[in-house]
């Protein structure tokens, strides 16, 4: 039993290893993508500010959420990490900062 | 002598308009409309693309925008949910046939080959010397890219590269990447491969140039006023993604390539260009995607032993396709070119019930 336990131990550290760059970029994912097409939705294309909350909705919850409009920023944040958009021109509409 | 220099102009006026033909419809800074279609054929299209729509469960169709052009004239236009006809609405993945057109115009100005090494407009591929531009417009560099995105967002290549590690410059990302097949031989449907494309623009024209060349080279040609595309933290476009025009000015891409590449009297890409756009990649295997890879456009051809991704639309079909239901198609046997814009976040619309639909609309 306890063999199996550590083998377990060492096949799951492994993985971790293995997986250490998408593992550690993934909590960012939703923070990222929630600042990121709010930021589109919003100002590139000129959505309303309640339709572009339903728009960039998903199963994880996020626990923080600011849209400067003055600068047009929008600064996210959930599982743990805090990401930002900002609409850059009217060409090239909003990117990720950094 | 008088006579002969005024035949002469005659023949150079000649020569410069001979491909307009006469009667011919164009955009000008509006779309000319032509007779609205109506009658059941109609209502059962409308039945099909704008059922009643919730924006608390997002499920199900839901158009945003459906316009139709036919013979260059508008002859249906609808619009749903916050989109209007002022909307430049993101288009998602018809961003890489948007690159596409936009390549057609720099390969028209003799800035690269289709046969050229990447490498040569991009050097941090040099670790992947033998992807050829075509192999890139093919989705077949051989580049180990994981596309899925929402079924296995830790290994997804592309949502790493549109949110995480690869934001910052997605073209080095994807050149990181290793490889798992030889360049030109395996269809692998590949974000990554499309932003290559952008990067490789970057090199064919310097940075200066490039900043604003979508624009020069493409929408100010075409009469579109409003696009979006946006850039990475490198200043590269997101050629896989992030491209946003309104269902209007995307019919005017669309009208470009039913009409061959034809501009009212300017042939903007080359007709071998848009023959390439449209020939099926020959190692695409049936089944690999949902519809046939030409060059960096959607066909819907029968290949492989496989009936067409279509049936109901005939076999000259062909479009630029984008995540969420978003879709540019042309049917240049019948003068037709179609938008949908949507936010379908479900899997159940079908691009053959929408073309089956329309067509049948559009009868006379």
């Amino acid at each position: 039993m306890k063999r199996l336990l550590l083998l377990l131990l060492v096949l799951l550290l492994g993985w971790i290893g293995y997986e250490r760059e998408n593992l550690w970029a993934f909590p960012d994912i939703i923070s990222a993508y929630t600042a990121k097409e709010y930021c589109s939705c919003r100002y590139v294309m000129n959505n309303d500010a309640e339709y572009c909350r339903g728009y960039v909705k998903q199963w994880l919850p996020i626990s923080q959420f600011t849209d400067d409009s003055a600068s047009k920023t929008v600064t996210v944040s959930g599982i743990g990490r805090s990401n930002s958009a900002q609409w850059q021109n009217e060409r090239h509409g909003c990117r990720l900062i950094p | 002598m008088f006579k002969g220099l005024s035949l002469f102009l005659l023949l150079i006026s000649l020569t410069a308009h001979a491909e307009q033909w006469p009667g011919e419809q164009w955009p000008g800074e509006q779309w000319p409309t032509g007779p609205k279609i109506t009658g059941p054929a109609v209502e059962a299209l409308e039945t099909y693309a704008f059922p009643p729509r919730d924006d608390s469960t997002r499920q199900g169709i839901r158009t945003d925008a459906l316009l139709i052009i036919r013979d260059g004239q508008i002859i249906y236009e609808r619009y749903a949910g916050p989109t209007t006809a002022q909307t430049a609405h993101l288009t998602w993945s018809i961003s890489k046939s948007l690159m596409a057109t936009v390549l057609g115009v720099a390969y028209g100005e003799h800035r690269f080959k289709l046969e050229d090494p990447a490498a040569q407009y991009y050097p941090p591929l040099a670790n992947h010397p033998g992807i050829k531009i075509a192999d890139l417009l093919h989705w077949a560099s051989g580049i180990d890219w994981q596309e899925d995105y929402e079924y296995a967002p830790l290994k997804s290549s592309v949502v790493a590269m549109l949110y995480t590690r690869g934001r910052r410059d997605m073209a080095v990302f994807a050149a990181d990447h290793p490889t798992y097949a030889e360049p030109g031989r395996a269809f692998r449907y590949s974000s990554g491969d499309s932003n290559l494309l952008a990067a490789a623009l970057k090199g064919m024209l310097g940075p200066q140039r490039y900043a604003d060349y979508p624009w020069t080279a493409l929408f100010e040609p075409l009469g579109i006023r409003r696009a979006v595309w946006e850039i990475d933290a490198s200043g590269t476009f997101v050629a896989s993604s992030y491209a946003y025009l309104t269902a209007r000015d995307l019919a005017r891409v669309g009208l470009l390539m039913a009409r061959d590449g034809r501009w009212q009297d300017r042939q903007l890409l080359p007709q071998d260009w848009v023959a390439f756009n449209r020939e099926p990649f020959a190692s695409y295997k049936a089944g690999q995607d949902e519809a046939v890879p030409g060059g960096h456009w959607w066909l819907n051809r029968a290949v492989d032993g496989a009936s067409s991704p279509w049936p109901a639309a005939p076999p000259d079909t062909f479009a630029a396709l984008g995540h969420w239901g978003q879709a540019l198609y042309v049917i240049p046997g019948h003068n037709l070119v179609v938008v949908r814009y949507a936010d379908d976040r479900d899997g159940s619309y079908r691009h053959n019930e929408l073309l089956a639909r329309v067509l049948k609309a559009v009868q006379p």
